[in-house]
This record gives structure tokens, C-alpha cells and sequence, in this order.
């Protein structure tokens, strides 16, 4: 969990300069460098509920504007709503003696108690769907934008063909801003006489009927200054812009609110087009097909305790680095040369100069307590190596501030092996996997003075 | 399970028909109504005066009830506690006066200047400890201790009590009504 909780402390330098916490990087397997979260390119896999857990593909979760027609938030908290039941005796329509209970549905928040009976919401007589939806009243018009807008964006498009593809990448993006159909833009391909067949009589851009802009308020009503605030009939800002659309101003017209969708993303990396990230297709299933992490493949450094710091005083300082891979791994740690942004380089560091050679990791050993069996195996030099248990090694390096004052930040070079175990079980049918070195620039920040 | 007997207290005095765990701490002048339920390790302390509880009211495990003297004008005055209140386990009470059909949730702290009136509940974990009233069908919730009014009180808890008198018995001793319910005290409002 420290790999979570503590963050920002120790990072590393990701191929593209910007600088992260290990467990937010991941490692592309096929160009072997550092990718980030803003290096990578996202890709939508499937929009679904996180209530329902229903798939939505995404032509219809666009129709639906990202909203699921089946649950529901609550539109004074947030929370998701529940479907109570209620009995409800009415008399027999065919027998006026008897009466039969029917059973009634109302959404109700477990956590606001708020319930749809709050606004006099109608029960429903059956337990999904059904439930009265608010009409947006600027449907029309935004109708009509959009339709204009699309028009517009053919027209666009027209023009620049004719002018043979001065830019040719830059309009893909209009075309997907106007929603304009994956149908309009392969044609583009086919021919550049495409835009013959858009034909001038065809659809003509409408006169849009211009907005009008509000010029003046009517003045508050005298009630607003002489009668007390009814704060618990009035809404928050909160409530009403989660509806933007309407934007109820009284606590008896807010309405249940469809719940959005949320997606199941991947992950490609930008240069050799190889995911990284892959998670399962079903939302039920949190595991991931693919998923590159870097936690997985690269040696974790951490800080082990926080020590004092002197200015222009060596102190020894005591680091852990753990291996994450199945086989022993050797590690050299180096000076970064030419470092000299002191934003991210505020002491001198002497680092261990041997080679650190880390064993395997071994998930089902890793909980069986050894005491210094190990050492032997790998004679340790005990000045340089605090302890050693299990994947994990505990060292320590010398660490002089530079500053007078401020955060003790130092930065090194990790250099490890890498066995790339998945690529040379593709590749060749020899029994090692290849070894390979990769470098990280590791930037931590030990503390203040 | 050894029946720890606490000494016992002169001034308690339990309606006939209330289910009273033996394992609570109950200090001080109290009354406790009907069909009241009190869990093992409750406490209620008449510290400051009084406590009247009416009926139908569950109180959970380690709630703390508390008649305390906020002010000197308050000093003596009885705590009543209405009919079909729920305290759930953990919360922290000391109010002045607490009315009917209220839901003090998990880990809540009533402080001592507030005054609950009927229908109100106060969500998990909310403080409220100005020198307030609430007024009828409050709902306070969130870390915020947001507040909204709800239409209608929360439902009274019959079944739960009704389960709770059948099961408390089975696995704790519990302390011996003192008085009839034809002769029980009035319980003010």
C-alpha cells in the first residue's frame, strides 16, 4: 500500500521528461522505455453502468448521452438510488369485499434519505424503467444547432477538398466535434470527387434564428429583501449544476438523475501501437488482460525511514529497493552526470559503487519468515547492505545537502536487468529469455533540512 | 457467561414489558418506558437530572446517553426521550429534550444545547453541537452535516423490536421490570 499512499516522494523519469511514482508508470515490453499516463494513447473499450454493470456499445451509449435509462443518482447527494417496495391495499375490481395488496416502487436515497414521494413523484407498479423522464424544453433548438453545425462541417470539409488537402490531418477533429458519421469520413478516402456528391440543392445551411441576448433582469422581487431565506426550499449550486439542462431552483422540482456511464479503457503505447493496459471486456471482472505496469518489471525504490539532514554534513541514509521479477536481478545505481536543474538536485549523493544483486521474488516464500539465510547466499557486505529479506534489499547511500535550506532531493541512475520473459517465448524457442539493461532516472526527495 | 451483578441502582425504574440488558450502565435517575429494547453495554448517565425514555425506542450498543448541565438554567432538568426513537450503535447523546420517531445513526454526537423535535434524523458520524433546535423532519447527513427537511418521518421500528425482544433474552441476562405499566409515570412533552 506505501507503493500508493506515499506517492510523490520517490520518482522516475518517464521517456517523455515528465517525472511519476513508479506504480503510475508502465513499461512497454516491445520498445522497453518508461511510458506515462500523458504519453499513451486512451482508448475507449466499452461504456457501461457501474450499477447495473450493463455493456452499452457505444453508438447507443452516444443516444443515450452517456447515461444509463436504468439507475439512478440521487439529485441531492449524489448517491445511488434504491428501489423500494411498498404494499399498497386497494379493493378488488371484481369483488368489492375482498382487496388485493398491490405492490408500488419509489426510488429512495439510503444515504439523504430523499425519496421520489419528496417531490410527489408517482410509485411505479413495476420495479425498472418506467420512470418519468423530464423533457428538456431547449431540445429543439440545440436540435437545430447541431443539425446546422453538421451541415456547416460538410460544407467545410467540401471547401478543403477543393483545395486538395492543404491540411489534411487537422480536419478530423471538426468532423468529430460536429458528430458527423464514421460513414461521411471514409468517403473522403475514396474519391476527391466526394464533394461533387454533396449537391448544392441538396440541404441548404437554415437561417438559424439568432440567439437573443438577455439585455436586462427584471429587479429582485421585495420578498427576496424582507422575507427571511428559506434555505431548506431552496437549492445548492451543486444540485442545480448537475442538471444544467434545468436547473431547478426549488427543492421540489429536483428529479432523479439518470446515472452516467463510466468506461473500461486501454491503453496503447504511442509508438509501436502495442497496448499496454487491457482490461477484461466484462465490467464484472476486474482483472486485465494485458497490463504493463512498471511495478511489475522495473525495481522499486523506497525510502525506508526519514532521517535528519545538515547542511554541508554527510549522512547515511537507508533506501530498500525490491524485485519484482522472477529471477535474481543485478542492479548498479550511478550519477547522473550533467544533472544540474536543482529543482530535482539538492545534495550531493555517494552511492553504492558494487553491483546489487537482488533475488527473485517468490510469492509463496515471500510470507514464511527467514532470518539472514540469505546473506550467505550472496555475500553481502554488511556496510553497504542493511538487511536483505526476501526480494527486497535494504542499502545506504551517503547524502550531503547542497542547500542551506529546503528539501533534500537527490537523483540517480538505476540501471537493472531485464529479462524479457513474454517477447522471447514469441520470438525464439531458446530457454533463456534475453537479457537486457534498462536504464531509469530515479529522482526522490528524502526530506527537509 | 457469568451474570455480572452490577450493584443496584435505587432511582431506576423500568416499565414492565422494556427489555433491558443487564451488561449496560445505567447511572442516575431513570425511567425507562414499554417495549423500550437497551442492548448490552449502553450507558446512560442522569448525571445533571433525570432521564424519562419513553416507548418503543431502541438503544444500541455503546450509545452514550448523557443528561448533562450545559448551562446552570439547565441544571436539573429532565432529559425526556419520546416514543419510537432508534439510537444506533456508537452514538453520542446529551440533548435537552428529544421528541418521537427520531434516528440518531451510528457514531452521531447530539451535543448537549440541542433540542431534536419529531421525525428527525441525524446521519452518521454528523456532530451537532450549536445551541439549536431542530426543527420537525430534519435530515442531517454528509460530512458536511448537510441539511435538508424530508416529506414524511422515518417508519416506526415494530418489527425490529419485535425481533429483538424474541432474541436479546437467548443470549443475555437482562435486568427485572420494577413497575406496572397501569402505574407508570407520565411521560411529559
Amino acid at each position: 500500500m506505501a507503493t500508493f499512499a506515499t506517492v510523490d516522494l520517490v520518482k522516475y523519469l518517464c521517456t517523455c521528461e515528465k517525472k511519476f511514482p513508479i506504480c503510475r508508470l508502465y513499461l512497454c515490453k516491445h520498445c522497453l522505455k518508461l511510458r506515462c499516463i500523458d504519453c499513451v494513447q486512451h482508448e475507449v473499450d466499452t461504456p457501461y453502468c457501474p450499477n447495473c454493470l450493463e455493456i452499452m456499445p457505444a453508438q447507443e451509449a452516444k443516444l443515450k448521452k452517456n447515461r444509463c435509462s436504468n439507475c439512478f443518482d440521487c439529485p441531492v447527494c449524489g448517491h445511488t438510488l434504491m428501489t423500494r417496495a411498498s404494499g399498497h391495499i386497494s379493493p378488488n375490481p371484481e369483488d368489492p369485499n375482498k382487496s388485493v395488496t398491490k405492490k408500488t416502487y419509489y426510488l429512495a436515497c439510503g444515504f439523504c434519505r430523499w425519496n421520489t414521494r419528496d417531490i410527489n413523484m408517482l410509485d411505479q407498479t413495476v420495479a425498472t424503467g418506467n420512470w418519468p423522464m423530464l423533457e428538456n424544453p431547449h431540445v429543439k433548438r440545440i436540435n437545430n444547432l447541431l443539425e446546422n453545425y453538421k451541415l456547416m462541417a460538410q460544407v467545410e470539409k467540401a471547401d478543403r477538398e477543393r483545395k486538395k488537402y492543404v491540411k489534411r490531418r487537422s480536419h478530423l477533429y471538426l468532423q468529430d466535434k460536429f458528430n458527423l458519421s464514421p460513414s461521411v469520413m471514409k468517403r473522403k478516402g475514396l474519391s476527391s470527387f466526394s464533394s461533387l456528391s454533396l449537391k448544392e440543392g441538396d440541404k441548404t445551411i437554415e437561417d438559424l434564428e439568432p440567439s437573443v441576448p438577455v439585455e436586462s433582469f427584471d429587479p429582485l422581487p421585495n420578498d427576496y429583501y424582507t422575507q427571511p431565506a428559506a434555505l431548506e426550499k431552496t437549492t445548492k449550486l451543486v444540485h442545480r449544476l448537475s442538471v444544467p439542462e434545468f436547473q431547478p431552483e426549488d427543492v421540489s422540482k429536483l428529479h432523479p438523475i439518470n446515472k452516467h456511464l463510466i468506461m473500461k479503457k486501454s491503453l496503447r503505447c504511442r509508438e509501436c501501437e502495442h497496448n499496454l493496459s487491457k482490461s477484461d471486456f466484462n465490467p464484472c471482472s476486474i482483472k486485465f488482460k494485458i497490463q504493463l505496469t512498471a511495478l511489475h518489471w522495473v525495481p522499486e525504490v523506497r525510502i525506508m525511514t526519514p532521517s535528519t539532514f545538515t547542511y554541508n554534513k554527510e549522512t547515511l541514509v537507508t533506501l530498500t529497493m525490491s524485485n519484482p521479477s522472477v529471477f535474481n536481478t543485478t542492479v548498479t545505481l550511478s550519477q547522473i552526470e550533467n544533472e544540474t536543474d536543482v529543482d530535482y538536485c539538492t545534495a550531493k549523493v555517494e552511492l553504492p559503487k558494487k553491483e546489487l544483486v537482488l533475488a527473485s521474488r517468490d510469492e509463496p516464500s515471500m510470507h514464511v519468515y527467514e532470518d539472514s539465510s540469505q546473506a550467505h547466499e550472496f555475500k553481502d557486505d554488511p556496510k553497504l547492505i542493511v538487511f536483505r529479506k526476501g526480494n527486497k534489499i535494504g542499502f545506504v547511500v551517503k547524502v550531503t545537502p547542497v542547500v542551506p535550506q529546503g528539501d533534500v532531493k537527490i537523483c540517480f541512475l538505476l540501471k537493472h536487468e531485464f529479462r524479457n520473459t513474454t517477447v522471447a517465448a514469441l520470438q525464439s524457442e531458446s530457454k533463456e529469455p534475453e537479457i537486457k539493461w534498462l536504464e531509469h532516472k530515479v529522482y526522490l526527495c528524502l526530506g527537509t533540512i | 457467561m457469568s451474570a455480572p451483578k452490577a450493584p443496584v441502582n435505587p432511582n431506576l425504574k423500568i416499565m414492565a414489558g422494556a427489555l433491558v440488558c443487564e451488561d449496560c450502565e445505567l447511572i442516575g435517575d431513570i425511567t425507562i418506558g414499554a417495549r423500550t429494547v437497551i442492548h448490552p453495554k449502553a450507558r446512560i448517565i442522569a448525571e445533571a437530572g433525570p432521564i424519562i425514555i419513553g416507548e418503543f425506542n431502541i438503544i444500541e450498543e455503546l450509545v452514550t446517553i448523557t443528561n448533562k448541565s450545559s448551562t446552570d438554567a439547565n441544571s436539573g432538568k429532565v432529559l425526556i426521550i419520546g416514543n419510537n426513537n432508534v439510537f444506533e450503535v456508537g452514538c453520542h447523546v446529551e440533548a435537552i429534550r428529544i421528541g418521537d420517531h427520531n434516528v440518531i445513526e451510528s457514531k452521531a454526537k447530539v451535543g448537549s444545547k440541542v433540542e431534536i423535535s419529531n421525525g428527525c434524523i441525524v446521519g452518521c458520524g454528523c456532530i451537532l453541537n450549536m445551541n439549536e433546535a431542530l426543527p420537525e423532519n430534519t435530515v442531517v447527513y454528509g460530512d458536511k452535516c448537510e441539511r435538508r427537511i424530508q416529506r414524511e418521518r422515518p417508519p416506526a421500528q415494530m418489527l425490529q423490536i419485535d425481533f429483538l425482544t424474541r432474541i436479546l433474552p437467548n443470549y443475555h441476562y437482562l435486568m427485572k421490570p420494577n413497575l406496572n405499566v397501569n402505574v407508570r409515570a407520565p411521560v411529559k412533552k
